[in-house]
């Protein structure tokens, strides 16, 4: 069981998944900031809600899930609103990774969240499926038509 | 596009430097000031638990086998330190259900719900409607719950719709998060899911099973929509109905809903769970075995895994460093899932005596690893032989 709340297990958690769930986060939100603020969010609701895992896997699916539902709800809260998120801040990269992350970002949910953890995390089919609790042939294919809506994308960009 | 590109993509995005710092301070912070609240939180929550202990040991003059206590829906949120909450459960909106469904060695209760906005302090979305729900599960036999022996995510607990497919209307699509924690030997789960009120003009339901998300071998959806369990799904299962007020049903955002999640349902048993094909992928002695075929095909009987070679030339390949790279990850999550119990000791020798010939092989250019336009990974000798 792994609970959270001690600063060592705090420091363990920020430290482990930091990197992973804000390039997740930020799959769905365009800003850096956003993203930053999806995270600390998900931390912070582990922090309140104390769900008890039962073990590291089941810790970080949690984590997955919760940033991304986190992520989606600033972007459909922000789209709701008719804002318009932070403008994009991300003057270093290339505009060809601009492209990518652009296309990535305007895949639905459901779709971008596969792509991402194939993509970015290494993860296989089963893996994506355990964690997002979905049948590994949902994956397979959410996998295989958000490659194709990606590659039209950036075909039309092109 | 190939992982690397990906990640490249993604590593170029600028986070803040002291993101880890700053959050870490943060977290340590409201931490503290939890701590401090907490023992309020647990001062109130023996005050109510005396209340039901009270109530508890009246019952006792009818049944003696009453010998554990429950909480309260709003003594779970409390549990889960979500406050705001704790008070909606107690609320005139809240809706105390209170049945029992009694599976296999377990007595399942659907305690209660509640709807509404901003009832969780750390969901502050304005505009978002939320529906919770408290469900308990204790065993039949009297031997208590406890958090390190119950599987959590062995069982899903998921609202359900009439005449929405249980793959289309549940907790996957509606960005549900589910928590359990166990108490008094009773444990419970705490479901946080989008708003169920818009489907209030039909017979809405909470299921409770052994598995994961929905599908035709848990799940049958009858002619008139309405929904049951299969008759031979064997495992753990209630389903409960809410008794949601109609009037707060929205046909549009059900249909809405509906347009952005719908997918194919079908009784018939077939592996099909979505989209145009299926992919299985299968542990065998000479690594992963990946079968794809159309949805509604025929599965090969005794049919080996074959890539063509218009396959492998369509599909990306790897450097051999990145390939390499790859095998890399793999095996370090094939020892996490060794370490963890997730992996049998027979699995994963066998993982390690293919791994280190497999890997070498990648590094001198005998084996290739290609990316597939199925978005599956491929390696392959060079000579012609398969290797996964």
């Amino acid at each position: 069981m792994v609970s959270f709340g001690t600063d060592e297990i705090i420091s363990r958690i920020v430290e482990r998944y930091s990197s992973m769930l804000l390039h997740l986060a930020a799959s769905r939100l365009d800003s850096p900031a956003d993203a930053e603020d999806a995270v600390q969010e998900v931390f912070l609701k582990l922090l309140t809600a104390r769900p008890v895992f039962r073990d590291a896997e089941h810790e970080k699916a949690w984590l997955i899930r919760a940033t991304l539902h986190r992520a989606s709800d600033i972007r459909r809260g922000a789209e709701r609103r008719n804002l318009p998120l932070e403008e994009l801040a991300e003057p270093a990269a290339r505009e060809d990774a601009l492209d990518l992350l652009s296309a990535v970002r305007a895949l639905p949910d459901k779709y971008s969240a596969v792509i991402h953890l194939y993509y970015y995390e290494g993860y296989s089919i089963k893996e994506i499926a355990k964690t997002l609790g979905l049948p590994a042939a949902t994956v397979g294919t959410r996998l295989a038509r958000g490659r194709e809506r990606l590659r039209q994308m950036l075909k039309e960009d092109v | 596009m190939d992982h690397k590109t990906y990640r490249e993509a993604f590593d170029q995005i600028p986070f803040s430097a002291d993101f880890q710092e700053r959050t870490a301070d943060l977290l340590r912070r409201c931490a503290r000031e939890s701590e401090k609240e907490n023992k309020i939180v647990k001062f109130s929550k023996t005050k109510k638990l005396a209340v039901t202990i009270a109530a508890a040991v009246a019952l006792l003059v009818v049944s003696v086998s009453a010998a554990l206590v429950w909480l309260t829906p709003s003594q779970v949120a409390e549990l889960h330190g979500q406050d705001l909450l704790a008070e909606a459960f107690e609320g005139p909106d809240a809706i105390v259900i209170d049945e029992t469904v009694e599976t296999g060695d377990f007595a399942v209760t659907l305690m209660g719900l509640v709807s509404g906005k901003d009832l969780d302090t750390m969901n502050p979305d304005p505009g978002n409607a939320r529906t919770y729900a408290v469900l308990s599960v204790r065993r039949l036999d009297g031997k208590p719950l406890d958090n390190e022996t119950f599987d959590f995510f062995h069982y899903t607990m998921t609202p359900l719709a009439a005449g929405c497919n249980p793959n289309a209307v549940n907790n996957w699509t509606l960005g549900a998060f589910a928590s359990g924690s166990a108490e008094n030997g009773v444990y419970y789960y705490l479901l946080d899911t989008e708003s169920i009120e818009k489907f209030a003009d039909r017979t809405v339901y909470m299921a409770f099973y052994e598995g994961g998300a929905p599908n035709n071998t848990i799940f049958t959806v009858n002619d008139d929509g309405t929904i049951d369990f299969c008759d031979d799904f064997t495992g753990v299962h209630a389903l409960f109905t809410l008794p949601l007020d109609s009037a707060k049903a929205d046909p549009a955002a059900v249909e809405a809903f509906l347009e952005e999640h719908t997918t194919g349902w079908t009784n018939e048993r077939t592996p099909v769970e979505d989209g145009d094909y299926v992919i299985e992928e299968q542990k065998t002695e000479d690594g992963v075995n990946v079968t794809i075929r159309p949805a509604g095909g025929e599965e090969p009987e005794d049919a080996p895994y074959t890539v063509t070679p218009e396959e492998i030339a369509a599909g990306t390949p790897y450097a051999p460093e990145e390939a390499a790279e790859r095998l890399i990850a793999q095996n370090e999550r094939m020892e996490q899932h060794y370490a963890e119990g997730t992996m049998s000791p027979e699995d994963y020798a066998r993982w390690k005596e293919e791994y280190g010939p497999w890997l070498e092989g990648l590094r001198n250019g005998t084996i290739a690893m290609v990316l597939l336009e199925n978005g599956t990974d491929y390696s392959y000798n060079v000579s012609g032989e398969d290797v996964n």
